[in-house]
């Protein structure tokens, strides 16, 4: 080895343990902490491991931890299927059809995204208070519709520029309309690029919090993160070791979702990044 | 053959079936996007609180609220924290990016392990983060006192100081994945016989980093910190679990700012917050538009 | 089934765009009979693919009017009949198979999207036999991926042809093949076309396949008709210097020159080279009383002149033995001059006579002059 080499070799070790410890450290800690009956056992050194921290918060009712997670699963799930189907038409539209405006669109749309959520969600607020879909699966679902379509919009364009224009040209002189030509051509094509955009829009959903806290008042609307954020013991002290163990039930699936799909993910986000 | 040439080339079917195909899309972002935010511009020009009638005041509210110090505190703290934020995802980010482009057993692992803080919500990143900041029995002050870096604990929330890099830290925790993951495929446009040429010319292995990937990368790297920039200076989360602005006022972002006074109740000026959050967004994407461009001349 | 009969008047596309306004074609006037195989030649962006969108329906024009038989299909105004209401059928250059149905789906896919869709057993039925036609119905379970270039493109073929469209459009279809495999389509797409009697349209750059599949050829040029005709009244007569050029391999020479009288002989006088122009040649062009022309003659008609005054002398600067003959290259400042000869030119200079009756003249504006 030369010395190049081996100053290489220490320098890829060095950091590849960082890497891990950087990332995993506060994951195994969450974790960790779950699994104890005590949270403050690095001080105390006493410690017990046991899975009661889930069994209580999968079970106690009047945490209701189950509907914050089924809210947020809902609210989630409809918003992907139906930002997928109308990002995806759109994105056929604008990629592959000509009409006057095709350009201008994706820019309007990819302008109205860089509103911050905070100049929005006032309005939304008293909009919602008028019609009355305060607290209600309704008042997350179309705002998060429209929060994430244009970033659906421009990775299914990148996707859909991919395709052969001329496989759309020999459908259409097969007699197809459009219609047809999107669903049985383009969407079983696109469908790695598809899947890569409604995972993405499913996990910012997910996650999302300012709209969330803002336009839902309880458990009959508010999702996992308001849940989590607003978690309070029954005693005043955080409950820590509930806390963690919900906080693990509501990243665990979003993790393994992202270990079994990261090639989609990743695809997705330079689709959105990169190209948008 | 006039100007009417335009609309005329295109065929109505089509043009007709295309706009239906966008139509849904166009609605959805209308009404629940550029309706609200041309919604809050108008309440921001209103004395808009619950428990008095709606009045007309013009620009008063951004008077009031430029002339206030809670703005001002507000304003520094969002740019000090993504000017903090972004410089250290750009730091790890290029780190990882480069060690992750490397061939090493194990880097497939490392490859799907970055990506776990980016997604895990942040909410309950946020949590997390807070019990490691814990003062009595946080794993933080555990390490920063047994290893002997400091003799006393922090404590985290209970400062300007704390508050400020501990949010940061979540931050970075939680986004550096991101940058890692754009720059990652950024390297892998690289051509390998570049750094070939560049070994052959004899540049060693710094030289090669400095000489040739960063002057390559910086395109991709000006793109993902846009991204990133234009994420933090909406920072709430965070900021809601960590600190709940505090301590004193010192940690509320623009954001947050706005909503203090949406939850106060007062539509007006939360509004015109939100209207001023958005300039000044807008304007740094100019500023860093501008400086991509540049960086691609360069190129 | 009644063959049909395509009529274009004053056909034009102009695509406007905020840089300006770009004329693809201008005012193309053309009538393809019933049964015909109508090739379009020409070099890329001449505007021939344009034509074909045109006529398919997959683009609007800008001026003009297109009649399937007596019917208007399209015009600039309002009227525009969808490439399906034309039933017309394409076969692409990218063969535009659909890479996630197998070679039976792809073939009926038209045949699903009729107004009334057939039943299953009549489509397998149809399928098969176009399939049966093109030898590919082994392969009817196969996705195109599996298949090589050759099998691709017929399967394009099938689908094309299993409904029984009024008109065959083709782009390009055989450039993708190898050049083996391109000849001996050629063949089967020929035979094909006169037993099915279907108007056949088919763009191509290549004139080889223009001269052997067309009965007759538009050749194009910056969206402009240069000449339509049967392969041997173009071969022959070619209207102007760029259809001359674009026909035939290898190209016609092209000499530009001033004419002179000297000693009751009539030169052209092309920089240094001096040609004698043969005696019935010149006495039509002084009639016509020309200053400068330019010469076509092809390769082939160049004829290896052993003895007497030679009407032009070229020095031999490169042989090419490409088998039953020689190709004889002469650099010239007005660029080469080739020779087609069965013999193996001996020493460095080749003695040449002309024949008035293969000789092409063009005026200054490069159109033919009829002598």
């Amino acid at each position: 080895m030369t010395r190049e080499e081996i100053i290489k070799s220490c320098l890829i070790f060095a950091t590849g343990l960082f890497l891990m410890a950087f990332t995993l450290g506060p994951f195994i800690w969450m974790i960790w902490i779950s699994l104890a009956d005590r949270a403050d056992f690095l001080v105390t050194g006493q410690v017990e491991y046991s899975l009661s921290n889930y069994r209580q918060v999968l079970t106690a009712h009047s945490l209701h931890f189950l509907d914050y997670l089924s809210n947020s699963l809902w609210i989630s799930t409809i918003t992907a299927i139906i930002v997928t189907l109308f990002s995806s038409m759109a994105a056929y539209a604008v990629s592959r059809m000509r009409f006057p405006g095709r350009s201008v669109v994706p820019l309007l749309i990819l302008a109205m995204s860089m509103f911050p959520q905070i100049s929005i969600v006032g309005y939304l607020f008293e909009m919602f208070s008028k019609a009355g879909l305060i607290n209600s699966h309704m008042a997350l679902i179309l705002p998060y519709i429209a929060w994430t379509i244009p970033i659906a919009l421009w990775i299914n364009m990148s996707y859909f520029t991919q395709i052969p224009l001329d496989l759309d040209k020999a459908a259409l002189v097969d007699g197809a309309g459009r219609m047809k030509v999107l669903y049985k051509i383009i969407f079983p094509l696109a469908l790695p690029g598809i899947f890569s955009s409604a995972l993405l829009v499913f996990i910012a959903c997910f996650n999302e919090f300012l709209f969330a806290i803002m336009l839902t008042i309880d458990y009959t609307a508010q999702t996992l993160p308001v849940g989590i954020a607003l978690f309070q013991g029954l005693h005043g002290e955080i409950p820590w070791g509930n806390l963690m163990a919900a906080s693990a039930i509501a990243s665990v699936p979003l993790v393994i979702l992202t270990l079994i799909f990261q090639r989609y993910i990743v695809a997705g986000l330079m689709g959105g990044a990169v190209k948008g | 053959m006039a100007s009417g040439n335009f609309l005329q080339q295109y065929e109505k079917g089509e043009a007709r079936t295309a706009w239906i195909f966008i139509a849904p899309l166009l609605l959805v972002v209308g009404v629940f996007v550029l309706l609200p935010v041309l919604g809050t511009f108008y309440t921001s020009l209103f004395l808009d609180v619950s428990y008095l009638p709606e009045q007309f005041v013009g620009l008063r509210n951004y008077i009031d609220l430029l002339s206030s110090p809670d703005f001002w505190q507000a304003l520094r703290f969002t740019l000090a924290y993504t000017v903090a934020a972004v410089t250290l995802e750009a730091f790890f980010g290029v780190m990882f990016a480069l060690l992750l482009n490397e061939a090493f057993p194990g880097r497939g692992m490392l490859r799907v392990v970055i990506l776990i803080p980016w997604a895990i919500p942040t909410i309950v990143s946020a949590r997390t983060w807070q019990l490691i900041y814990e003062y009595t029995y946080g794993v933080m002050n555990y390490l920063v006192v047994n290893s002997g870096l400091v003799s006393e604990r922090i404590n985290w929330m209970g400062t300007e100081f704390g508050a400020f890099w501990a949010l940061v830290f979540a931050d970075v925790w939680k986004t550096t994945p991101f940058v890692v993951l754009i720059l990652l495929a950024g390297l892998q446009a690289i051509p390998e016989d570049i750094y070939q040429q560049a070994k052959v010319d004899g540049a060693g292995l710094f030289r090669r980093f400095y000489k040739i990937t960063l002057p390559l990368l910086m395109p991709v790297l000006v793109i993902s910190l846009i991204f990133r920039t234009i994420d933090s200076l909406r920072m709430f989360d965070l900021v809601y679990v960590l600190t709940g602005g505090g301590p004193g006022g010192s940690t509320r972002t623009l954001s947050y700012l706005g909503f203090e006074a949406f939850a106060n109740d007062n539509f007006g000026m939360g509004s015109t917050i939100s209207v001023v959050t958005f300039i000044v967004a807008f304007f740094i994407t100019l500023v860093y538009l501008r400086a991509g461009k540049f960086s691609e001349q360069l190129k | 089934m009644q063959a049909t009969k395509i009529t274009i008047k004053s056909l034009a596309k102009s695509f406007i765009t905020f840089r300006g306004k770009v004329d693809v074609l201008k005012s193309i006037d053309l009538t393809i009979e019933p049964g015909e195989f109508f090739v379009l030649l020409g070099p890329s962006g001449c505007g021939k693919s344009t034509l074909l969108n045109l006529l398919a329906g997959l683009e609007k024009p800008s001026g003009g009017e297109l009649y399937f038989d007596q019917e208007l299909v399209a015009d600039a105004v309002g009227k525009f009949s969808g490439p399906f209401e034309r039933d017309i059928s394409m076969v692409f250059q990218s063969y535009a198979l659909y890479p996630h149905m197998t070679v039976e789906e792809n073939i009926a896919f038209p045949l699903t999207n009729l107004p009334q869709v057939p039943t299953s057993d009549v489509m397998r039925t149809k399928v098969k036999e176009a399939a049966t036609l093109l030898q590919i119905d082994h392969l009817l379970d196969r996705k195109p991926a599996e298949l090589s270039g050759g099998q691709r493109q017929r399967v394009a073929i099938g689908r094309a042809i299993v409904r029984n469209p009024k008109v065959c459009l083709m782009d390009e279809p055989l450039s993708n093949l190898d050049a083996k495999l391109r000849n001996e389509m050629r063949a089967h797409l020929k035979d094909l076309q006169k037993r099915l009697g279907v108007t056949t349209v088919y763009v191509t750059h290549d004139q080889l396949e223009a001269m052997t599949l067309g009965h007759r050829i538009a050749i194009m040029n910056n969206g402009v008709l240069q000449q339509v005709g049967t392969p041997v009244e173009i071969y022959r007569a070619p209207v102007n210097q760029f259809v001359a050029r674009f026909i035939g391999s290898p190209t016609m020479n092209m000499l530009s020159g001033e004419l002179n009288e000297e000693a009751g002989n009539l030169y052209l006088q092309a920089d240094a080279l001096k040609i004698r122009l043969p005696a019935e040649t010149a006495g039509r062009l002084k009639a016509r009383n020309l200053k400068k022309v330019t010469l076509g003659v092809r390769p082939e008609r160049l004829y290896v002149k052993s003895e007497g005054e030679p009407d032009l002398a070229l020095p031999v600067n490169v042989i090419e033995n490409v088998g039953p003959e020689y190709l004889v290259y002469s650099f010239h400042q007005q660029g080469q001059i080739v020779v087609r000869t069965p013999d193996e030119p001996t020493g460095d200079r080749l003695d040449l006579s002309l024949d008035a009756g293969h000789l092409h003249l063009f005026d200054e504006q490069g159109a033919r002059i009829n002598l």
